[in-house]
């Protein structure tokens, strides 16, 4: 399994990520808009004050030189300075925020697979049911829904009105960190992002399981006498949930971009108000590190929903 | 109505607060401070560029003068100065004992350091241009010289400043925070910007930096031997608040100041324990006319389509009343704003239409104007982003139809816009320009100036712009800009939309704060951060 993982990482990855950072490095300069735009708030400035800066930053040059550079620093695990006037490593910004979008994303997988799941399974199990119906109209809701505009609505209420949990941020100056204040933190913006999970991983796993249910083995465990729960629970389920572990690796790219949207809202802080920001700006060594970082990070998730296959199907063997 | 309103319930505010004022302030408690940005961690006063950034500089460090709230400079590190009969010289005399964080003392030295450094060929900040006039400057900025003649430290407690030719504008410049020159000097100019220094700051300022926690917070400590007096709160906090959620921060109590936007006014207004203020602010936005295109450069042109476009309408309605119709590049809060000969080009299409009769254009078989086969047809640049500027879009481009213009509106990203404003490649667009306490239109309006979008070239305009440099008297460089004003009023290089307000959202519990505020606030651009107290 580990050759695997090896040959999976050097011939598919590095490949792909050459690819991805060229082409992205090259949209983000030959987009219009330039990385000292913001010199502009600065009056009496001189035409020579914004050459220097130019010239500092190495935006002057052609997009080969700067891609090039870029890319001899990375391999040496520098990712640059970023181009705003404090000058700080982007690894340096990363990290800082990092933990907060992992721990946001992390709880609403969990959210989502840990709720949508179980729901899936019993709208499969009760189909055409009351239930099955109630679950399909809440989960059509849950995706069509944007999640900026329900994070407000769970604001609106809960915050606003109820007043019973925070109107987003983290931990006040002077605040206690204890578990429960993460929770209490946490919970809205996990909701918020994690809603489109929980709705479309109930709606596979139904569809999912129901396709299995109706297979011919299934169909025999159930004639020589088996329990319904026994025959759904054991030897159903296990079959089902493989599209399922594919979504998972489908569905992390959908969370960090969800997340960049919903830790806006919440003043969650993480990687997203800084990746906006970097946007805006320009400003080139920022945008190029959150988005290769973003994309190992998915590759690895996409190795991971492959060795897991193997967990749940037996069959499969990765040499 | 509704101006009246907010009248009634600023002199409300205003009566309730001096009652209040004669209680005796109390000491402690934590003031939060609300931003929607986070700061960047540059809190080097003379190497930023944000303004958030500049929220912390403000009260870490002191400058050698203070701006107050009717925008004059007071003393501050410099307990007075003195301006030589011929305005070429001025010596800045500091008080003695003033401490730094660290407990050294603050000297000329430091001040000398901190003025040097932006002079220096290596620096790598913005702020050369506002102190190249001094004696000297230039040479040692390209590197042909080592000393700047223009800064003079006399002896520990005084240092003297001079330049070529007198420079108005100079004395306000000198607000900038003192850096200790103990902690920074051994670092070369070049590597300053990325030195731990500046984003752990030590000055001599009301607030000792406490912590910075990205996107959430920066926490700051009252100075218990501060110079002028300890604050009355013990701990200050800038909390990072999302826009959408400034209400409800408001309301749960997580922060005690924001400055809000406009269609907000009304929710918060609504929470009892919140006071509103409005303030006039050193903002205006424009349209900008393109003058090096033939249609544009007619005066009658730029005139008839500002008589076309219903700009009180626009305040009004889509502003709800949040702003001031602007006639002149000069906010009302500015003490160089005048109203005395300016148009105000009241809405009048049939005026509008005459103008451009008068000037050959006639209606074409579409309706819209032309002249010698060209019709009067523009491209509109509008930075998206701001509903306000898209619903002003918007009304523009119908007013302009009523009087047979048409104008094609380019929706685009701020950056974008900017790239083709800096090409020269529009025929309008709209932006709006901050400015800064001096009201020096130099960097904005002399034909020369970089940021002279329009490409406005009036001599006689440049003459005043050059004047009100030299004039070192107040009340004569007022006059000067009066007359300057009437210039581009009659001229119109850009159609002035709106002088900006700002509105502030601020705790009943904060006491100690200015209940007349000009355009820096109830806080006085911070300033009375450390005179506030709180009542509970």
């Amino acid at each position: 399994m580990w050759r695997y993982v090896f040959r999976r990482i050097l011939l598919q990855g590095v490949p792909v990520l050459l690819g991805f950072t060229f082409l992205l490095y090259l949209i983000i300069t030959i987009a219009p808009g330039s990385p000292v735009t913001h010199l502009r708030g600065v009056p009496d400035l001189d035409t020579a004050v914004i050459a220097q800066r130019e010239a500092q930053l190495g935006v002057d040059q052609p997009f080969l030189v700067q891609y090039g550079q870029w890319l001899l620093r990375v391999m040496r695990g520098d990712l640059g300075l970023s181009f705003d006037s404090a000058r700080r490593p982007v690894l340096e910004l990363i990290k800082e925020r990092i933990p907060a979008t992992i721990i946001l994303s992390l709880s609403s997988i969990i959210l989502g697979w840990g709720i949508g799941i179980p729901v899936g399974i019993l709208s499969a199990r009760y189909q055409y049911s009351a239930f099955d119906y109630l679950i399909t109209f809440f989960a059509f809701i849950g995706i069509s829904i944007p999640s900026f505009f329900f994070g407000l609505i769970l604001l609106y209420i809960f915050a606003l009105n109820l007043n019973v949990l925070p109107a987003g941020g983290f931990f006040m100056a002077g605040e206690p960190h204890t578990f429960l204040g993460y929770i209490r933190y946490l919970l809205l913006p996990a909701l918020t992002l994690g809603l489109g999970s929980i709705a479309s991983v109930a709606r596979y796993m139904r569809s999912s399981l129901l396709e299995v249910l109706n297979e011919d083995y299934l169909r025999t465990a159930r004639s020589k006498g088996l329990q319904e729960s026994i025959v759904v629970y054991k030897h159903a389920l296990r079959n089902a949930l493989l599209p399922i572990l594919t979504l998972m690796g489908f569905m992390l790219p959908t969370i960090f971009s969800g997340a960049v949207i919903v830790e806006n809202i919440f003043t969650w802080p993480g990687l997203g108000s800084l990746a906006i920001q970097a946007l805006n700006e320009r400003n080139y060594p920022v945008i190029m590190g959150i988005n290769l970082m973003f994309a190992v990070l998915i590759f690895l998730g996409s190795i991971i929903a492959d060795i897991s296959y193997a967990f749940a199907d037996p069959r499969i063997r990765y040499e | 109505m509704k101006k009246q309103l907010v009248l009634v319930l600023l002199l409300v505010l205003i009566a309730s607060v001096t009652v209040t004022a004669q209680e005796p302030p109390l000491q402690g408690g934590t003031f939060r401070y609300g931003t929607t940005v986070n700061p960047r961690g540059m809190f080097n006063p003379i190497l930023y560029t944000e303004q958030y950034d500049a929220y912390v500089i403000e009260v870490v460090y002191d400058g050698l003068i203070e701006i107050d709230a009717k925008l004059q400079p007071q003393p501050k590190v410099a307990k007075a100065w003195e301006i030589s009969g011929d305005g070429l010289e001025i010596t800045f005399y500091l008080h003695e004992g003033i401490k730094f964080h660290d407990g050294v003392e603050l000297t000329a030295k430091d001040v000398a350091y901190t003025y040097m450094t932006i002079l220096h060929p290596d620096y790598t900040g913005v702020r050369f241009s506002t102190f190249n006039m001094l004696k000297g400057a230039k040479e040692y900025k390209e590197g042909t010289a080592d000393t700047v003649p223009g800064i003079e430290i006399i002896d520990d407690y005084t240092i003297k400043f001079s330049t070529e030719r007198p420079h108005a504008p100079l004395l306000s410049s000198f607000g900038y925070g003192i850096l200790p020159s103990h902690l920074l000097a051994h670092i070369p100019v070049a590597e300053l910007e990325t030195a731990a220094f500046n984003l752990s700051p030590i000055g001599s300022g009301p607030f000792k930096f406490v912590e910075f926690l990205t996107d959430q917070h920066v926490t700051l400590a009252a100075n218990e031997d501060y110079f002028f007096g300890r604050p009355n709160i013990d701990t200050l906090v800038y909390q990072k608040v999302s826009q959408d959620t400034i209400p409800i921060f408001l309301q749960q109590n997580r922060i005690d100041f924001i400055e809000i936007p406009p269609d907000q006014f009304a929710q918060v207004s609504e929470l009892d324990h919140i006071d509103t203020y409005i303030y006039e602010a050193l903002s205006y936005s424009y349209l900008a006319f393109n003058l090096r295109q033939e249609r544009f450069s007619d005066v009658a042109v730029r005139q008839a389509i500002t008589y076309g476009f219903d700009r009180q309408l626009y305040v009004d309605v889509i502003r709800e009343g949040f702003g001031i119709v602007a006639n002149a590049p000069m906010p009302t809060a500015s003490w160089a704003y005048t109203d005395e000969g300016i148009d105000p080009y009241h809405y009048d299409p049939k005026q509008a239409s005459d103008m451009l009769a008068a000037a050959g254009w006639t209606p074409g078989s579409d309706g819209t104007l032309q002249k010698d086969g060209e019709k009067l047809e523009f491209e509109f640049l509008v930075p998206d982003g701001s509903r306000l500027t898209e619903q002003m879009a918007l009304l523009f481009q119908q007013n302009m139809e009523d009087i047979g213009i048409k104008v094609d509106l380019m929706f685009m990203e701020f950056s974008a816009a900017v790239d083709r404003v800096d090409a020269r490649e529009f025929d309008t667009f709209t932006m709006s320009w901050s400015l800064s306490v001096d009201p020096d239109p130099y960097g904005i309006w002399h034909s020369t100036s970089l940021w002279n979008d329009p490409g406005y070239n009036n001599p006689e305009s440049d003459r005043l712009i050059e004047e009100g440099r030299l004039e070192t008297d107040l009340q004569k460089r007022k006059e000067i800009y009066g007359e300057w004003q009437r210039v581009i009023n009659h001229d119109l290089p850009s159609m002035f939309l709106n002088y900006g307000v700002t509105i502030g959202a601020l705790n009943e519990r904060v006491k100690g704060f200015d209940p007349d505020p000009g355009p820096y606030g109830p806080l006085v651009g911070r300033r009375l951060l450390s005179k506030i107290w709180l009542a509970d």
